[in-house]
């Protein structure tokens, strides 16, 4: 091997500092950014009124997110709303005024009274600008496809729960899950620290025969408890607050949050053997739930606040194939969809619905605060709704089973959930079990009680 | 030649490499200028300011990002402030969308830029404890836009209600979560206490 001239070395040398140099500048150039390459998009918000009480008057209100002013004042935007009288025909334009608060929203349209009082209710969407940029969004985005659908409560089911007395929860009937934390088979994974806070198994399902799968998203895999035992499937998931649910062939939905470096919502499919089917997008920006659809995975999104199916038959639908079929509830098998609505501090509107008619009602009010619906689902010929109710340091689920006449069955269940989850992932009901995921400093658990009434 | 275009391939790899790099510098890119007093303060000009922080990044400790949609150090030690990486963190979100004062007993309304390095006087749980002149506690039934929730260890703003009874979120949550908005519960977790900015215009 010849030895290096003074030449080569030199030239070396200098390579290596222009190279150093060459690559740290890039570097800082595609990382770091300097002055601003690029603004955020449009962004909405707002939240139909789904279900409306007789003679209400109904004002639609939309919050339009711009990028940053450099003078600190608001966005300037301004949209119309396309909106008919009941659920077909021709859209009637209505501008929206934009008013002094943005509390709930600045611009605003209230409806006129013959659309409102319309028998079969009333559909609409809208079209938002930022005036400075000139872009446009739309809410829905399915637009006239898949347009906001409201329904009048004609004579709804009345249910006062009057005041939550905290602190009788009704003991499960069975734990059927416990697992301590940990990385082992059997055991469940736990992130997060003391300062930040800890997150545990995000979601889980139940399949009909029992079978409780969990979510162990922080070790990327779901656990599933049988009478044959345990078993542990690895999944290639983030590691965020993922829901979860089962199809009936075994297939398995993730549906996951953004992420540092996945800035948007996607759901991961997933075969029985945890072998990756498919990944697609969500066609809005922000996810409430996850419900497995008589024919594939559908979610609960907003800023459209509408179910959205994500797959038809084990096959992926991109984003605008999800916002044309958007529906304002979750549906269910025979063509059947659960709405919810959740008004003021106290209030919840349910309703189930065939086509675009509604079939039966209820409007439960509460002089304890009302939150977050964790589930509502058909059983046989009732409706099985778990919502919570709190105070500013309490809590406490209710279920409440619901028929024609009222109140079925009703009972309280306490929450324990030291590691934080999915949102409305806390319960599943399968058969006529409603199962609960918590936990505790010491480990996870999955409880199951029995909805079945005799009345 | 070639031994210079060798040398220079070398040298390009190692540049990549992450202790080549000036470690951090993000922070490099900030600046500290003095913020503008504002007379007005809108709901709606909060959720455009959180909004577009979006897709930044968080940084424990940190305030200060730009606006090019990636966060441009996602890996950092999570709870490391010595990381200067891009974003905020949750409190230094919300002190930035609040407009606050670094000086805790002003109650006026500063408008930071994104690039503004600054994080301000607050953690979570001062906020929750309502502590400082600006803040203060609020029945979690009756927070609003641009309110927060805040717990001993996490502050995240109300972008917006929804049907479901939860609330849309624009939180720095996490170092591997970022910056974005979240569906949470945060309302009804015991945990979790309601606190807001007074001195909104609209």
């Amino acid at each position: 091997m010849r030895r290096p001239g003074i030449r080569s070395l030199a030239g070396g040398a200098a390579g290596i500092v222009a190279g150093v140099i060459g690559g740290i500048a890039l570097t800082s150039a595609s990382t770091a950014g300097g002055p601003a390459l690029a603004v955020p998009g449009l962004e909405a918000a707002h939240v139909p009124p789904v279900l409306t009480t007789m003679d209400e008057p109904v004002t639609l209100r939309y919050a339009i997110v711009c990028p940053p002013r450099a003078d600190g004042e608001p966005c300037d935007g301004s949209g119309s709303v396309f909106v008919r009288a009941g659920q077909s025909g021709s859209f009637r334009r209505l501008a929206l005024s934009r008013g002094e608060s943005s509390a709930e929203g600045r611009y605003f349209v209230e409806l006129p009274h013959e659309i409102v009082a319309s028998p079969d209710g009333f559909s609409y969407y809208a079209v938002l600008s930022d005036d400075a940029s000139g872009a446009t969004v739309m809410v829905p985005a399915g637009g006239d496809m898949a347009p906001q659908r409201s329904f009048p409560l004609r004579d709804p089911t009345e249910v006062v729960l009057g005041t939550h007395t905290f602190g009788h929860g009704r003991p499960p009937d069975e734990r059927v899950v416990t697992a301590p934390w940990g990385s082992a088979v059997g055991e469940a994974g736990l992130a997060g620290s003391r300062e930040l806070g800890f997150s545990g198994p995000s979601s889980f399902d139940v399949a009909a025969d029992g079978t409780v799968a969990v979510l162990d998203q922080v070790n990327a895999r779901v656990e599933r408890w049988s009478r044959a035992g345990i078993q542990a499937i690895d999944l290639q998931v983030s590691g965020g607050l993922a829901d979860f649910a089962l199809e009936p062939d075994g297939t398995m939905d993730v549906l996951e949050p953004p992420t540092r470096t996945t800035p948007a919502p996607v759901l991961r499919s997933f075969r029985a053997d945890g072998s990756p089917r498919w990944a697609q997008r969500l066609s809005d920006r922000t996810w409430a739930k996850l419900g497995a659809g008589p024919v594939g995975p559908t979610v609960q999104q907003q800023p459209s606040e509408q179910w959205l199916p994500v797959a038809e038959h084990g096959a992926a639908l991109g984003r605008s194939a999800q916002a044309a079929h958007g529906r304002p509830g979750r549906p269910f098998a025979g063509g059947r969809e659960v709405l919810v609505e959740r008004v003021g501090g106290g209030e919840l509107r349910l309703a189930e619905l065939a086509g675009n008619v509604l079939l039966r009602s209820w409007r439960i009010t509460s002089a304890t605060p009302l939150g977050e619906v964790q589930l509502a689902e058909p059983h046989g010929n009732r409706l099985v709704v778990v919502t919570k109710t709190y105070t500013d340091d309490r809590r406490e689920y209710v279920v409440l089973v619901l028929d024609r006449s009222g109140v079925a069955n009703s009972f309280a269940v306490d929450s324990p959930e030291w590691a934080e989850s999915a949102p409305l992932a806390r319960f599943r009901l399968t058969g006529s079990s409603l199962y609960r995921l918590g936990s505790t400093r010491a480990g996870l658990f999955v409880d199951r009680f029995d909805v079945e009434v005799s009345r | 030649m070639k031994m210079f275009l060798l040398a220079f391939g070398v040298g390009f790899v190692l540049a990549g490499a992450t202790g080549a790099q000036a470690y951090h510098r993000f922070w490099a890119n900030c600046n500290y200028d003095a913020p503008t007093f504002m007379t007005t303060m809108t709901r709606d000009a909060g959720q455009d300011y959180a909004n577009a922080a979006r897709y930044e990044g968080y940084q424990w400790g940190g305030g200060c990002w730009n606006y090019d949609d990636v966060d441009s150090y996602p890996y950092d030690a999570p709870g490391d402030p010595s990381a200067h990486g891009e974003g905020g963190d949750c409190s230094g979100l919300t002190f930035k969308t609040w407009r606050e004062s670094t000086d805790n007993w002003r109650d006026g309304r500063y408008y930071w830029r994104a690039l503004r390095n600054v994080h301000g006087p607050y953690t979570a749980g001062d906020f929750k404890n309502g502590l400082g002149a600006p803040n203060h506690v609020v029945a979690k039934s009756t927070a609003g836009v641009m309110d927060a929730f805040a717990s001993s260890t996490h502050i995240g703003m109300i972008f917006f209600r929804t049907l479901y009874g939860g609330d849309q979120i624009v939180e720095a949550k996490c170092e591997a979560c970022g910056t974005n908005i979240f569906y949470r519960t945060y309302r009804s977790d015991p945990s979790y206490g309601g606190v807001a900015r007074w001195g909104w215009t609209g």
